[in-house]
């Protein structure tokens, strides 16, 4: 097992090499435009001596490089994310805990009624394939993948909430009240339709598993071996494309949602803060995300490799 | 193949069932808002009862989180809501704008002007209890000055007092023009007899904060602060909701308003005052017309105050072809601000007459800029050193996106039409767009300003004084320079206005800005909330507010 | 496994060498039998034609505006109406067409087509460090939060961008450079495909690393043939199926990326229009509620290309990926 561990333990020594270069990147791209978390503040009082003082105060003038070595020392040796300079009285954690616990469980709730409603989708075309609902159903779908959300949102604010006020047009009354229900739907639309392919192709399988057994009695191996081989062929790049793709769909769209509906979740809170050039929270969030989507793409590969052996072969020299 | 085919048709499908939809709810609703339905009944189609009752004495409002709330440094209107209520300072502004004493009972001027003395109220106290004491004053002013507690704004408004810079600059600790008389007493002299002192200390950086609490708890006081304002900071929610309660051994009486409760979580206020979740909200432009229709059942809850804000166009003075004030002038000529006012706007703001907004000391009814006239301002382009040399014009904003847009648009587009001149526009993201307005690179600039105290040397002095920072222009005028530092000592407060006045209009003339509007709060106030008053400028408002429900 | 129906029978050519040439030709036939294929490629064409030709189609320049026309509804002038300050929008849509146009298409053959072959390519053939690199790289890039990024590299590097820009054109005296929103257009889509390449590398470099064993591979490594003729000889024809499909998946998402950077204010800058900056103008609850319209026609507009892509990519899919092995 020494290929597999090994390479397990290879990857993970990755973790904190991507994560220094994800956060020198992220360090120097925010201190290099113009505007720092003090004269941004600020408003409209400009005194440019004040801006020096205080920047001094929070050593902003002294060089990137140093700076990042005393954001890296007090990261590693004493876990300090730093002071947000716009909530200047709360800590980081303190700040972006809550925001990320909101947009996570807005995200599962997407997530889930994706699949909950991309499933039945897909056996139900897989089931009909053939007949004309087998594409309208996925069609369907496929249009409302279409449909960016930043369209969705306020289509459905319109028609639920001004029109029908069955539901609130925005807000956070915690997460199992009604102002739930917009976001979670319009999060969840543009994903469907990639879960519904998924099903109906992972359906059809089985189906053609069935009809392959029948027909190996009958003598057609190379059929057998032509219909397993291209399942497994398609399924992983699918099942990664999609798992993938809804990630990203949901993280993305969490940020127009969220600001359109006026949510606090962490996808709002990155856009105020990269405006208010808050460095610290910008810092802290995107390695986050980074060390998360590491880990995400660890559990990916590994999967690929137990499934498709060539894979396999491919990689561990 | 038709499988494909029916695949699109059933997209197609999709789209006319939602539009089916659409129609039939647009045809079934009647095609109006919430309550306009004819049964007249408020609230039958609010789908939520009101939420718990809640007790008189308490108003419900929606607000955002505060950022920070230290007096000294806070810089965001959001901070400044809370803070005017938790914090205060010697003297206060009432509702009409005008000087009152607060922790300050009284005072003297010398006869030079040069120093005040103030009487500090003997019941004055900070909410823990603990009275307040001159060396309280000494204590918050010399902190917010001193480069460790990093305010902004601190020189500006306090930096009239004699020994102000050397505090700011680290080189002293103390400020030499303070001096603690007796334990009610101190006195403040200034390095010149400035007219407009006691207003600057009616903004939160000269307000009182807690020596001992400070110093106990360095970094995390803010989030219960103890302060001399009206109101304690009962409880704050990061996200979801901040209390405030009345401090009812106040030194200025009890306030009639007990509690206000602030709904932090996000949404949309017009809903909720809909729903009756909260008892004020402000109006949008987008629900302004359903507001101000008689006929809507918020209309008799609408109500509208004056701003002291203004918006402007910026020129700057020091680059092409902004040097010539003749362009100037064309291009404040070749705007019709009455006509965006109306189409864009809605007539939703008023169009600025002048620099100095109504309510503002010195304020005249009179247009004094430049009316609309596109042939002469055709002219004074032709007449001006860049006839036909015309370089490439950027005006600049800050802004996200396409939402900022129409305006900017229509005044770029009348310039397009009048003077056959094409300006590009560049939005910029905040952060970038001011620090480069303090380096002088654009030619020109569309922003805003908003008075933080009611005097004009809050606008005229602090921008166009050619050795001002705020003085976004570069205009540099010996001939103005001069008047302005006149009106800085000027006792006679009538000869005063008459200075700025001047100022005001030669600026004007000058084209140094092209002033574009001043802005209107929108607002609704449910009935049962009396003497609830918007104010033009961020100033504590709720002491005097009864609700009974 | 297709979603359409297998295509049987010539599956069973899996295996012989296959020349790039006429899988390709075989491959457009067959595309071209399929009727909704045909339908979406004209679909796709139509709009591409419009943005290309935007100044000759529209009838309006997209900014002239009309004070005393503002959301006006259709009429024989303006048959999508104007918006609030009185322009037309159907010029409005054509233009952002071509905005969109542009911009999807510099980043497709950038970051969707150009990179990925190139990197991924290299990655699963050379393998070794180059591969490591590559691969640690692109991971990186990829783990960074898109979106985020944009809006922080937009904000902090625009500025700095226009100015080099600015003297890039004074320099060379390629006037309009920046005027034209031409610098707009290559920051964008710059920062789209630096961090885009990625997901299409890894799956060209998985199949580089699956055709790599391949016997004819091996022969002609044998026979001496250098890297560079093999990659370009033999792999990068039976790569060329999953660069045309991974390309058409993504236009979709660039232009859906594009909507999304000018609503938060990093797009395209006013006043070039864009679908962004159409939806955006049109998505407020008093415009909508009073003047769908505003909304409607660029989110139709939209929402048919991005369809078109859909059902397009899927039909690629079935053609070119039906015959793997």
């Amino acid at each position: 097992m020494d290929g597999l561990a090994g390479y397990i333990l290879r990857r993970l020594m990755f973790l904190p090499l991507t994560l220094l270069v994800v956060s020198f990147a992220t360090f120097y791209i925010t201190r290099w435009g113009p505007g720092s978390p003090i004269s941004v503040y600020s408003g409209q009082y400009r005194d440019p001596e004040a801006f020096a003082r205080v920047e001094h105060k929070y050593g902003l003038d002294k060089p990137i490089i140093q700076q990042y070595g005393i954001y890296v020392e007090r990261v590693v040796l004493h876990g300090d994310l730093g002071p947000s300079f716009r909530l200047r009285d709360r800590s980081i954690p303190e700040i972006i805990g809550p925001k990320i616990w909101v947009s996570f469980r807005l995200g599962l709730y997407a997530f889930i009624l994706t699949f909950l409603v991309g499933i039945p989708i897909g056996v139900f075309a897989a089931t009909k394939q053939g007949t004309w609902l087998d594409p309208f159903a996925i069609g369907t779908f496929l249009f409302f993948q279409s449909i960016p959300v930043l369209v969705t949102v306020p289509m459905l604010v319109l028609v639920f909430a001004a029109k029908l006020h069955w539901l609130p047009p925005g807000g956070f009354d915690g997460m199992f009240s009604k102002s739930m229900i917009l976001p979670t739907v319009a999060l969840s639309l543009p994903g469907i339709a990639g879960v519904a392919r998924l099903a109906r192709a992972t359906t059809l399988v089985s189906l053609h598993e069935d009809f392959v057994r029948t027909a190996r009695a009958k003598g057609l191996d190379e059929l057998t071996i032509m219909t397993r081989h291209v399942a497994r062929n398609s399924l992983v790049p699918v099942m990664t494309t999609v798992i993938g793709l809804s990630m990203v769909g949901l993280l993305e769209g969490a940020l127009f949602t969220e600001t359109l509906l006026g949510i606090p979740g962490i996808g709002r809170f990155i856009y105020e803060s990269v405006n208010g050039r808050d460095y610290n929270v910008i810092q802290a969030i995107v390695l986050l995300s980074a060390g998360a989507f590491v880990l995400a793409n660890l559990v990916v590969d590994l999967a690929l490799i137990v499934i498709d052996p060539r894979i396999r072969a491919g990689r561990v020299r | 193949m038709s499988n494909k085919l029916t695949l699109a048709v059933g997209g197609v499908a999709a789209v006319l069932l939602i539009g089916l939809a659409a129609v039939l709810i647009f045809v079934v609703g009647g095609g109006g808002g919430s309550s306009s339905s004819s049964d007249g009944t408020p609230a039958a189609s609010a789908t939520k009862s009101s939420a718990a009752p809640a007790a008189s004495g308490e108003l419900r409002l929606r607000g955002e989180d505060p950022l920070f709330l230290d007096p000294a440094v806070a810089q965001d209107s959001g901070s400044a809501l809370y803070i005017v209520e938790i914090f205060s300072g010697l003297v206060r502004l009432d509702r009409d704008l005008k000087l009152q004493p607060d922790v300050a009972e009284s005072w003297d001027t010398s006869s030079d002007g040069l120093t005040y003395t103030f009487h500090l109220n003997k019941k004055a106290m900070f909410q823990d209890g603990r009275l307040v004491t001159p060396e309280d004053v000494k204590y918050s002013w010399e902190r917010a000055l001193s480069p460790d507690t990093g305010s902004i704004t601190a020189s500006n408004f306090l930096g009239d007092i004699l020994g102000a810079r050397d505090v700011a600059n680290g080189k002293a600790k103390e400020l030499t023009g303070l001096k603690i008389v007796d334990d009610t007493t101190i006195a403040v002299t200034l390095d010149a007899p400035k007219a407009y002192f006691l207003y600057k200390l009616t903004y939160p950086t000269a307000f009182l904060v807690d020596k001992r609490q400070i110093q106990s708890n360095p970094t995390r006081w803010t989030q219960k602060p103890n302060g001399t304002g009206p109101y304690k900071l009962q409880e704050w929610k990061l996200g979801d909701h901040i209390t405030l309660a009345a401090y009812d051994a106040h030194h200025l009486g009890a306030p009639k308003l007990k509690t206000i409760r602030y709904d932090l979580s996000g949404g949309s206020s017009l809903v909720d005052y809909e729903d009756g979740k909260i008892d004020v909200t402000g109006v949008g432009l987008d629900d302004l017309d359903r507001v101000q229709d008689p006929s809507d059942a918020l209309n008799k809850d609408y109500v509208q105050t004056p701003r002291m804000s203004l918006d402007y166009i910026g020129f700057n003075t020091n680059t092409s072809p902004f040097d010539d004030p003749k362009v100037r002038q064309a291009f404040s000529e070749a705007v019709d601000r009455k006509k965006i006012a109306e189409v864009v706007l809605k007539n939703a703001i008023p169009v600025a007459n002048g620099l100095l907004m109504p309510g503002v000391p010195g304020y005249t009814a009179d247009d004094k800029t430049y009316p609309y006239n596109p042939d002469d301002a055709k002219k004074l382009l032709a007449q001006s050193k860049y006839a036909g040399k015309m370089p490439e014009i950027t005006l600049a904003e800050s802004g996200a996106g396409a939402t900022v847009g129409p305006t900017t648009d229509a005044i770029v587009q009348q310039w397009k039409d009048n003077l056959g001149v094409e300006v590009k526009v560049q939005q910029a993201e905040s952060g970038t767009f001011f620090s480069d307005i303090d380096n002088g690179r654009y030619q020109m600039f569309h922003i805003g300003w908003i008075m933080d105290y009611p005097d004009p040397e809050d606008l005229l002095d602090i921008l166009f004084y050619s050795k001002s920072k705020q003085n976004n222009t570069r205009y540099s005028n010996p001939d103005i320079d001069a008047q302005l530092l006149q009106a800085r000592t000027e006792a006679n407060l009538e000869k005063r206005l008459v200075i700025y006045q001047e100022v005001e209009k030669a600026l004007l003339k000058d084209a140094v800005w092209l002033p574009m509007f001043f802005d209107t709060t929108h607002a609704l106030v449910k009935p049962y909330v009396q003497d609830f008053q918007f104010t033009p400028l961020i100033i504590e408002r709720f002491r005097d507010v009864t609700v009974s429900r | 496994m297709t979603m359409f129906g297998a295509e049987t029978g010539e599956s069973a050519a899996a295996g012989r060498a296959v020349r790039g040439e006429s899988l390709t030709r075989r491959s457009l036939r067959r595309l071209l039998r399929k009727k909704l294929a045909v339908i979406c490629l004209v679909v796709i064409a139509a709009f591409y034609i419009m943005g290309a030709f935007a100044p000759l189609l529209a009838p309006y320049s997209y900014s002239k505006q009309n004070l005393d026309n503002s959301f006006a509804g259709p009429s024989l002038d303006h048959p999508f109406g104007t918006d609030r300050i009185g322009r037309d929008m159907m010029s409005r849509a054509i233009y952002s067409a071509r905005t969109t146009t542009i911009v999807t298409g510099a980043t497709v053959a950038t970051g969707f087509v150009l990179l990925p072959v190139v990197l991924g390519m290299l990655a699963g053939y050379r393998g070794g460090w180059i591969d490591a690199a590559i691969n640690r790289t692109g991971e990186v890039l990829a783990s960074m939060p898109g979106l985020p990024m944009l809006i922080l590299i937009s904000a902090t590097m625009r500025p700095r961008w226009d100015r080099w820009m600015g003297h890039l054109e004074n320099g060379l005296h390629w006037d309009g450079l920046v005027s034209s929103g031409f610098a707009d257009y290559f920051l964008i889509f710059g920062v789209l495909s630096l961090f885009g390449w990625v997901g299409g590398a890894r799956l060209i470099r998985t199949q580089v690393l699956a055709l790599r064993r391949a016997e004819y591979i091996i022969a002609a490594e044998a026979s001496g043939a250098t890297t560079s003729r093999i990659l370009r000889q033999h792999i990068l024809p039976n790569v060329m199926p999953l660069i045309i499909v991974g390309a058409s998946a993504a236009l979709g998402g660039i232009a859906l990326s594009e909507i999304g950077l000018t609503f938060v204010g990093v797009g395209v800058q006013p006043p070039h229009p864009s679908f962004g900056a159409l939806i955006t103008e049109g998505a407020p609850r008093s415009v909508l509620e009073h003047h769908p319209a505003l909304l409607i026609v660029p989110a139709s507009i939209v929402a048919a290309l991005i369809f078109a892509f859909n059902l397009l990519g899927d039909a690629l899919n079935d053609v070119l990926t039906s015959r793997d092995s």
